[in-house]
């Protein structure tokens, strides 16, 4: 029985541990990111072909690509569009999904139904391809896909939220505020958004490895970030004709993305399993 | 005229899903009629599943009935406009059994008592701070207990607090809807003493819902019987017969 205590406790320590780890190398990534252009030694689109395709020195850590460009300049550069993007993709993401879940579960009836009809319309179509053939109607370009994603992805959020609200509608104390005169709006923002954060939470992070894949795939097949700006899966279609002589040029991108979505899923599954969040979903699973 | 009049009230739960199966009846009430005078307590007793929690979701013009009507103070509950409505809403409170899934964990005490106040009338926070804290001590709590958290708090502190915030508007009408039954013997006499005091104080009218004979008998003026889902209002108790 000790024993087994202790087992627990060390799995505890080490999962708090992996989720440290995690979350500094994301934010150092981050910090990165946001420093590039202090950080980088060279400028990420400048073209020099007598340094074309060097292997790593001290003057270029990760060597150069094609056309002569620092492929470390590149990949710092690229944290700043994969990881913001992706960002601005997922807030938007959340607050339209936010508005329209707590729209259709709370108030229920003919509204809800049609709300989710709508949705499972969408839900009925791959997401990337339907990401796809929105891009291909308005055109390729980064404002495109965001605008795309969001709509794609808005689906999975507002589903998942109205199942929120709807469970947390039947707690006691949102009964409680509505006998004693709060209104409709004044509920979801007082008592039943906050209580939905934990679980949101851990949703969120696993969507922004989720997105920065999506923006990889898109971009890597040319729909997403164009041609002169550094993007890991822009970079990785660049890279994609020298995989026999120089493989580094697509290895180092995809390494990036492998490292961030690895990261965010960690993270996301340390969040999922701390009980310390007070949700009362979860709260209530485990004492049953 | 009676405070709260209540007229051959229905409501049962039958499925109406195309797949489901037609739910045994039994369930919720079946033609139920009763008086509540002003500043009365009336005990409903019952035993469980007898339909005494739908009762009170009526009563609190939560859910509407199958039939029958509902009449607070002269208006029909189920069939009022928008300014009735925000008048008896504000009249009729409530007291729930579970009193600490009545309270949003993430609130303090203070704004969960407040916030009927700040639904209904606007006071700066200085005001609304001193009003929390005679609410409190009107229930046997100290001001200090203001920034505390629910978790923090025993099951009894957490009742008082419960019913700090029925009280706060002076409400006509407390729906009691078990409100000690799970408390301690101790306990339970302290806030229904309490209960009683508010009622000499505040003149408000209670319907106790509760399956503790002994507690009704304690509490109530007078006394019915709820019994699957059928009602029997009886002016004086036995409880042996």
């Amino acid at each position: 029985m000790k024993d087994r205590h202790k087992a627990f406790a060390n799995l505890l320590v080490r999962r708090r541990w992996m989720l440290y780890l995690s979350l500094s190398v994301l934010l150092a990534v981050v910090v990165c990111g946001i420093f590039a252009p202090y950080l980088a030694p060279h400028d990420p689109s400048f073209v020099d072909f007598s340094h074309k395709l060097e292997s790593p020195s001290w003057d270029y850590p990760l060597g150069t690509d094609q056309l002569g460009r620092c492929l470390f300049s590149r990949l710092l550069y690229g944290t700043r569009v994969s990881l913001g993007l992706a960002l601005l993709i997922v807030v938007a993401c959340l607050l339209s999904g936010l508005l329209i879940g707590c729209l259709s579960g709370y108030s229920g009836g003919w509204i809800d139904h049609a709300v989710m009809r709508v949705c499972d319309a969408v839900l009925a179509f791959p997401s990337l391809i339907l990401a796809i053939s929105l891009i291909a109607v308005w055109g390729a370009g980064w404002k495109q896909m965001a605008i795309a994603l969001v709509i794609v992805q808005t689906v999975y959020y507002a589903r998942f939220v109205r199942g929120l609200v709807i469970n947390l509608k039947q707690q006691t104390y949102v009964t409680a505020a509505r006998v004693c005169g709060t209104n409709p709006v004044r509920i979801l923002m007082r008592h039943i958004v906050p209580n939905m954060l934990p679980p949101l939470l851990v949703v969120v992070t696993l969507e922004i490895g989720w997105v920065i894949m999506d923006i990889s795939a898109l971009s890597f097949i040319g729909l997403g970030i164009q041609a002169p700006t550094a993007e890991w899966g822009a970079m990785i279609n660049e890279g994609k004709s020298f995989i026999r002589s120089h493989p580094r040029l697509m290895i180092a991108p995809g390494a990036m993305i492998f490292v961030m979505v690895a990261l965010l899923n960690l993270v996301s599954d340390a969040f999922g399993e701390n009980k310390g969040f007070g949700s009362p979903l979860r709260r209530k699973s485990k004492s049953t | 005229m009676s405070l709260l009049i209540a007229d051959e009230i229905t409501k049962t739960y039958s499925a109406t899903g195309w797949f489901r199966k037609q739910t045994p009846e039994g369930k919720g009430v079946r033609e139920i009629s009763f008086t509540l005078e002003e500043g009365s307590c009336l005990g409903i007793l019952g035993e469980s599943g007898a339909g005494k929690s739908t009762l009170g979701r009526i009563v609190l013009g939560l859910l509407p009935p199958d039939s029958g009507t509902l009449t607070f103070r002269g208006i029909d509950l189920y069939r009022s406009g928008r300014s009735e409505r925000k008048q008896w809403r504000r009249d009729i409170q409530v007291v729930f059994q579970d009193s600490y899934s009545a309270m949003n964990p993430r609130m303090t005490v203070q704004d969960i008592v407040a916030e009927p106040l700040r639904n209904y009338e606007r006071k700066s926070s200085k005001e609304e701070r001193s009003a929390v804290a005679e609410l409190l001590e009107l229930v046997g709590l100290g001001a200090d207990d203001m920034t505390k958290r629910p978790k923090q708090m025993s099951g009894g502190q957490l009742q008082r607090v419960n019913i700090a915030r029925a009280i706060a508007l002076k409400p006509k009408l407390i729906v009691l809807d078990e409100p000690v039954s799970s408390m301690d013997m101790i306990i339970q006499k302290q806030i229904l003493d309490h209960l009683k005091e508010l009622k000499e104080k505040i003149g408000t009218a209670y319907l106790f819902i509760s399956h503790d004979i002994s507690a009704v008998q304690y509490f109530a003026d007078r006394v019915a019987i709820l019994d699957r889902g059928t009602l029997e209002v009886r002016e004086s108790f036995d409880p042996f017969t």
